[in-house]
């Protein structure tokens, strides 16, 4: 791609954000999709109230937590059941149905239930674990399964023990996918904390959306929603450049 | 005999991990002596979907209709943008960018914006469903539309192929395969954030029923709802998959 | 593979009507900016006379850097001739290929098809191209791939047409299979039955058998020489290897690359049809080796 091309695309490409933005401040205003629907201004205006601050940065801190421990937890799980599967082939079709059915369990039927089990505040962790658990078991089995068979051979034939080969290929050769599954994994742990969070956390984002929804405090509960949606997008950025980068190194 | 010895060592191979899960659950119920407004046991939640589907029906008809009207609307409106894009460089420089930003937004949690905006009914519920869907379709029928047949593309412009015909003899059947894709991915995800809408604000669904009848301490029942919905995405999710693989036996 | 011949002669007279209608879905794809000549009807125009007058090319290479792929090409192909265009890969053969075929413009100096600019031939239907990747569709059928000219053309597609180019490439009996059911040959078959669905005026062949194994090549260059035969279509094989050249062709164009230049033309004046026997004789073999030699030799 030429100089040229490049920066028509970022030109056209920041034309479309700009585009959104305007929209929005533009509707907000002049409330074209009516009273519920805030300007950007008004919302921006709330996040960097000072009256609000404090507000805001528990919510933040409790949520972050959250999506971050869940983070941790679900990664560690769902790593160790890919390599159990790698290890002993014959647990491997039922680990792949039992994530599969994880993944498809409703996590509002499971809010109720940790709330009794665990408590308040471990919810929305324990549902931010659930959802990252699945994307980083998908991502690392694939990934440790691609191992090339001829990379293996040439391991093998120059006396290469198992664990040997495991840490010289299999592993580095699964990063890429478990870079990608983190990738994913990681807005996946901010939106488990915010739903876990619904079922009665004491605090967090998720309890400010609804809150402010109940009480129909439109700015405040855009407010949330945008912080909300900030955070797996930085979380979701962050382990792009990590994904960049191992592939780059690894592939 | 040992046919059926078999059927059965391949089904515990399979389910080892879902059948272990439902034993804990058992016995969990059972040592801790919980009160089954607490937890009911499974024995007592499979026993309420069997003897009481009727309870159940006309709230899985709900959801999965709005799940499947969502996604075609989402998967429509998904394809109908990204042929316009592909038509159009210009459209297409302006709509990626913000469309990849929109696609990583946690919809789910937007949720109760959108039942503000719309209105607490099925018109959020669907509105939901077709958001989920057409971010996927959108990205994928794109790229599907440039991942061409090798060499398919010389043939067409060597065979003096007007741009209509282009699209529609070689790049929207290219597509196909990774529309597919997109749909697999959705199906599933419909299903649940449906069930999410339904359980905030809905008046109809599984969703709304897990949450009436957890609020009238009817536990079997409201924990039924939600077997009943983990059956229904892993339903969607499983006939999802078996399409995309339908489509890629027929058109690579 | 069935007498050459027969059954393309029945069918000659049947689509004579059928042809480009100018009406039809123009190309927008083409380059062109000269004025369209009158539309002729396709069926009273013979095999076309093909000209490359003093044709360089050159491709950007970085961001202010070009390479000069293609350097005073200058080549004449009489109606109804069959050239081979041979040397090695990277020599700028196939990049005289594309230009004949308008997907690429020359830098420099002119391409001509029957006095006219190769996008006005596409535009109106009038060429025939295989590729070494077969590029056939995958989710249609063998005798829909076939048809597919007709359909681009926006023509009724001409079944009786599609039939007997199937038989005369061997494989009517899989005209509802899919293109991964067969074999690669098969599917260069299919390829170039494709290519000569619209009774083209050239017929342009890119490495079509360069995936395939020695033996299957070998029958397959027989079996083009039939098709060739058949109806003495201006044909440009492209191909790195000298026996095929010299076994299909009239005139074989000797390139060398780094630029592209044309070394020698050498016309193997072997009486026609050209049997298996021919290449295990010794004047094939003093040609081949001959070339061989002139393509190994470095450019000046």
């Amino acid at each position: 791609m030429s100089m040229r091309d490049r920066l028509r695309t970022m030109g056209l490409g920041a034309f479309g954000l700009l585009l959104v933005i305007v929209s929005w401040e533009v509707i907000g205003r002049n409330q074209l999709l009516g009273r519920t629907f805030p300007a950007l201004s008004d919302v921006l205006a709330t996040i960097v109230d000072p009256a609000r601050r404090g507000l805001f940065q528990r919510a933040l801190e409790a949520t972050i937590g959250s999506a971050l421990r869940g983070f941790v937890f679900g990664s560690i799980i769902g790593f160790a059941m890919a390599a159990l599967g790698v290890i002993f082939p014959p647990l491997r079709a039922g680990l792949d149905r039992l994530a599969a059915v994880m993944h498809a369990v409703p996590l509002i039927a499971l809010g109720p239930f940790l709330i009794v089990t665990l408590s308040r505040e471990g919810t929305p962790t324990a549902i931010a674990t659930l959802a990252v658990v699945f994307n980083v078991f998908v991502a690392t089995s694939a990934g440790l399964r691609v191992g090339n068979p001829l990379h293996h051979d040439v391991l093998t034939v120059l006396g290469a023990g198992s664990w040997e080969r495991f840490r010289r290929l299999e592993l580095p050769g699964a990063l890429p996918f478990i870079a990608d599954g983190l990738k994913l994994a990681a807005p996946a742990a901010v939106i488990g904390a915010i739903l876990g969070e619904w079922f009665g956390a004491p605090r967090g984002i998720g309890i400010v959306i609804v809150s402010s929804l109940q009480n129909y405090q439109i700015d405040l509960l855009w407010s949330a929603a945008l912080l909300g949606a900030m955070l797996s997008l930085v979380a979701f950025g962050a382990f792009s450049v990590l994904e960049r980068w191992v592939v780059g190194r690894f592939r | 005999m040992t046919a059926a010895l078999g059927g059965a060592r391949t089904f515990a191979s399979r389910y080892w991990g879902v059948l272990g899960i439902l034993a804990i659950w058992q016995v969990y119920v059972s040592t801790q002596n919980l009160n089954s407004i607490v937890v009911p046991s499974p024995t007592a939640v499979f026993a309420d979907v069997l003897t009481e589907p009727g309870a159940y029906l006309p709230h899985v008809w709900s959801t999965t209709w709005v799940a499947f009207v969502g996604l075609c609307v989402g998967v429509t409106l998904g394809i109908a943008v990204a042929v316009l894009s592909w038509l159009s460089p210009l459209l297409s420089g302006i709509v990626t960018p913000p469309a990849m930003v929109f696609r990583s937004v946690p919809v789910v949690a937007m949720i109760p914006v959108i039942a503000r905006l719309l209105g607490y009914d099925i018109r959020t519920v669907l509105a939901i469903t077709v958001i989920i869907s057409f971010f996927p379709s959108f990205v994928f029928t794109l790229s599907g539309l440039r991942d061409l047949p090798a060499g398919s593309a010389d043939v067409f412009s060597v065979l003096g192929s007007s741009r209509l015909t282009y699209l529609r003899r070689l790049a929207l059947p290219s597509a196909v395969p990774n529309l597919l894709v997109a749909i697999r991915l959705s199906a599933a995800n419909c299903v649940l954030a449906a069930l999410v809408a339904e359980f905030l604000m809905g008046t109809q669904g599984l969703g709304y029923l897990f949450v009436r009848t957890r609020s009238e301490m009817d536990m079997a029942r409201s924990w039924g709802a939600a077997l009943v919905a983990t059956v229904l995405s892993v339903s969607a999710f499983v006939l999802a998959a078996r399409l995309e693989q339908w489509g890629r036996e027929r058109w690579r | 593979m069935l007498s050459p011949g027969a059954e393309l002669s029945s069918e000659s007279d049947k689509s004579a009507d059928g042809s480009t209608d100018p009406s039809i879905e123009h190309d927008d794809i083409s380059i062109s900016t000269s004025p369209v000549l009158p539309h002729v009807d396709a069926s009273e125009i013979g095999p076309a006379n093909l000209s490359l007058s003093g044709v360089t090319k050159r491709f950007p290479l970085g961001r202010n850097d070009t390479v000069l792929a293609l350097d005073d090409i200058s080549l004449d192909i009489a109606p109804g001739e069959f050239v081979a265009l041979l040397g090695p890969s990277g020599c700028g053969k196939s990049t005289v290929l594309r230009l004949l075929c308008g997907l690429e413009e020359p830098t420099g100096g002119d391409v001509r098809i029957r006095g006219c600019h190769p996008s006005e031939l596409v535009a109106d239907h009038r060429l025939g191209v295989a590729f070494q990747d077969h590029a056939l569709l995958p989710w249609a059928t063998v005798a829909d791939n076939v048809a597919l000219p007709f359909k681009v053309a926006g023509q009724p597609v001409d079944n009786d047409r599609v039939r007997s180019l199937l038989e005369l490439v061997g494989i009517a009996e899989f005209a509802k299979a899919r293109p991964k059911q067969l074999s690669g040959g098969m599917r260069q078959r299919v390829s170039i039955a494709r290519a000569l669905a619209l009774r083209p005026e050239v017929l342009l062949l890119d490495e079509p058998f360069g995936a395939l194994d020695a033996v299957t090549r070998r029958r397959m260059n027989l079996e083009l020489q039939d098709i060739w035969s058949t109806d003495q279509i201006t044909t440009v094989l492209v191909t790195h290897s000298v026996e095929e050249a010299v076994f299909l062709a009239d005139r074989v164009v000797v390139m060398t690359g780094r630029p592209g230049r044309i070394q020698t033309i050498r016309t193997p004046g072997f009486e026609r049809p050209r049997s298996p026997e021919l290449l295990r004789s010794p004047e094939f073999h003093e040609l081949v080796d001959e070339l061989t030699i002139a393509l190994d030799e470095e450019p000046a």
